[in-house]
């Protein structure tokens, strides 16, 4: 037997990535920032398979019948929940991480397809907001531009307490993107790092928050949704914490989110993966009488059809996307977000380099990708038996290796078994 | 003046009796707030004196109204404040003036940490003393402590200014601010703002501090600090004993 040559022996945990690291901190002594989220592979909805109808229940024909989409959210307390054509929401990208014309194009996107945006970090874009179907306005613990008006302006609010990408970590901004404009509208100094607050100063704990929910019920007449988002951690006790707190609904994102820089330590090691982190709340609202009543929307790399069909089977009311749609605009995932240099002029503040975003052409694929995903979706729940989206159920998957079986609580494929604690169907 | 009894209602209702009411009245005091929660949210106008204690987020969202509190206030007082005119007679919890976009607040007793928390804009008077981290990462507006500051103070501001008569306050200082003397307008502006609110204080005593914002960078964050020549005290063998 020839012995092979060291350069062709793999180097196992010391390959490129792991040398480039290393070399990294040793130059710098920091930790290293970089966009887009996490890149590890993790357990996700592509190891869960749907059963398709046949002798047990009737298919539903794909090419001449109806399967409704329609969803509605927050119906817990809000005298006006939010009602949206597909489940499919545009999660909470800032003015600022990305171009004012990403954010026009996202916002025409969702007026083509009748689904909900959430503004993010850096405040309400007034042209966002007039081009938007439906407004989601998040509250975050910096309040950039944030008012008593942009409470107004809502159909759905976002209490945010964590994104995915840095769970426990506050926002971060590269110099590179706060030009003088995105400097005036967060009133900040012109090209300074931001590294925005990591607390909600007027609601420290969880039973301040209580109180902060019933003043903005007030505020918003008791009409408006109000959602918390949380980060994927300790989904158990965070969801029913939620849930007593009396929001209407809970989004969940789960460690693959994206983000428009972070520190890759924060994307690649905190959290737990976005599946995972339904069934938990789905578990824990189940067991609390109250899976009814509050609303679960859950993101983290959702990028098709099938998640969607899946994350719905598994309980979620809907699901939201953020790289997917970025990547649907043109953006090819370099994860160089946090530079500014986008060339597709979507990550960027650059004027020269906004010129390249087309808004109508960006905004048009953008409808085309949620309406393509939707319709993905829907031939699942057809091939299923559904003449709804929502009526998928979990006794409708199979998992096809034990990891996510055993993650789940749904029976590995050709058996019966669940390789964990159940789901609680058989 | 019309009096309302708060003895026996929620702050829901409350709220909703007062906006009545002050449609009418411009002025209305209040009986018995017994530390009510969520007192005054969202007022646009009229004039509310309080005759008592209030709990947390009185005033929050306030957008033109002006709030007389006789005695002590929660915590998160004037959260998220417009406009409008917040008085306390005695002292303030934590958290006070915390994301106030506008209008004035005027503590004639002491407050909490973190005062003005992520402040944007307006102005929020402290006769007694604050807490530690006032001015934490504030964005605009101005905040005047004309006692002591408690440790941490103006920590990461970004825009703003805080005025400042205690003395120790340079062994005080939070990261990325410096001390400054106020000019001439500033002094001018604020003894017009002592005057009107009846506080009897003068202006050039104070000193302003300010944020660094130099350029990028400048900001000075968390940094390990790892001190190898401390840690050689734990170690065994002496160096001496080594070589």
């Amino acid at each position: 037997m020839k012995r092979k040559k060291a350069k062709d022996v793999q180097r196992g945990i010391w390959n490129k990535e792991t040398l480039s690291a290393i070399d990294n901190k040793a130059s710098s002594g920091k930790h290293r920032i970089r966009g887009c989220g996490s890149t590890r592979a993790m357990p996700n909805f592509d190891d869960i398979v749907v059963l398709p109808s046949q002798l047990t229940r009737m298919s539903i024909d794909t090419y001449r019948e109806k399967c409704d989409t329609r969803t509605t959210l927050g119906s817990r307390s809000a005298k006006k929940p939010l009602v949206i054509e597909t489940p499919i929401m545009i999660s909470g990208m800032s003015y600022g991480a990305l171009s004012k014309e990403a954010k026009i194009a996202l916002a025409k996107a969702t007026a083509k397809t009748g689904t909900v945006i959430s503004n993010g970090e850096g405040g309400l874009l007034k042209e966002e907001l007039q081009n938007s179907y439906r407004q989601s306005i998040q509250i975050l613990p910096s309040r950039f531009g944030f008012s008593k008006d942009n409470i107004d302006a809502a159909d759905m609010l976002e209490f945010l307490v964590g994104i995915g990408a840095k769970p426990g970590l506050s926002g971060h901004l590269m110099g590179e993107k706060i030009t003088e404009e995105i400097a005036e509208f967060r009133q900040l100094p012109v090209g300074i790092d931001l590294h925005s607050h990591p607390r909600h100063g007027d609601a420290l704990g969880a039973d301040d928050m209580v109180v902060k929910m019933d003043q903005i019920r007030q505020l918003t007449n008791d009409e408006v949704p109000i959602f918390m988002k949380i980060a994927a951690g300790r989904v158990k006790d965070d969801v029913k914490i939620a849930a007593k707190v009396g929001v209407d609904g809970i989004i969940i994102d789960g460690a693959q989110g994206g983000t428009g820089a972070a520190p890759v330590m924060a994307s690649d090691h905190l959290g737990i993966p976005t599946m995972p982190a339904l069934v938990q709340a789905v578990k824990t609202l189940e067991e609390a009488n109250l899976k009814e009543e509050v609303d679960i929307i859950i993101s983290g790399g959702i990028k098709d059809g099938a998640d969607l069909a899946k994350a719905i089977a598994m309980g979620a009311d809907a699901v939201a996307i953020g790289t997917a749609a970025m990547v649907a605009m043109g953006c090819r995932v370099c994860l160089q977000c946090h530079l500014g240099r986008c060339g597709f002029g979507i990550g960027t503040q650059d004027k020269k380099q906004r010129e390249n975003l087309d808004i109508d052409q960006a905004a048009q694929k953008v409808a085309n990708f949620i309406k393509g995903m939707t319709n993905e979706a829907v031939l699942l729940a057809k091939a299923a038996g559904k003449t709804k989206l929502k009526n998928l159920e979990r006794e409708d998957l199979r998992a096809i290796n034990t990891e996510a079986s055993a993650v789940t609580g749904i029976p590995l494929i050709g058996t019966d078994y669940v390789f964990s604690e159940s789901f609680g169907y058989f | 003046m019309e009096y309302l009894d708060a003895a026996n209602l929620q702050s829901r209702e409350l709220n909703k009796l007062l906006k009545q009411k002050l449609q009418k009245n411009k002025e209305l005091k209040l009986k018995n707030p017994h530390s009510l929660h969520n007192i005054g949210i969202g007022l646009e106008m009229g004039e509310v004196i309080i005759e008592g204690n209030t709990g947390f987020y009185a005033g929050g969202f306030l957008n033109g109204a002006n709030l007389t509190i006789e005695a002590n206030a929660g915590w998160y007082t004037g959260d998220n404040m417009m406009a409008g005119e917040i008085t306390i007679k005695k002292n303030a919890g934590c958290n006070l003036a915390v994301y106030q976009s506008g209008g004035t607040i005027v503590v004639h007793g002491n407050v909490g940490s973190r005062l003005g928390y992520g402040m944007k804009g307006g102005t929020t008077i402290v006769c007694g003393s604050a807490g530690m981290w006032a001015g934490q990462m504030i964005l605009g507006g101005r905040l005047i402590v004309l006692g002591e500051v408690g440790r941490e103070v103006g920590e990461s501001m970004y825009k703003g200014v805080i005025y400042l008569k205690d003395k120790a306050v340079e062994a005080k200082l939070g990261g990325n601010v410096f001390i400054d003397d106020l000019n001439k307008e500033e002094i001018k502006e604020i003894n017009q703002l002592f005057s009107h609110y009846g506080i009897n204080e003068e202006a050039s005593k104070l000193q302003a501090l300010r944020p660094l914002t130099s350029g990028r960078h400048q900001y000075e964050l968390f940094e390990i600090d790892l001190q190898a020549e401390e840690a050689r005290k734990y170690s065994s063998k002496s160096l001496e004993e080594l070589l």
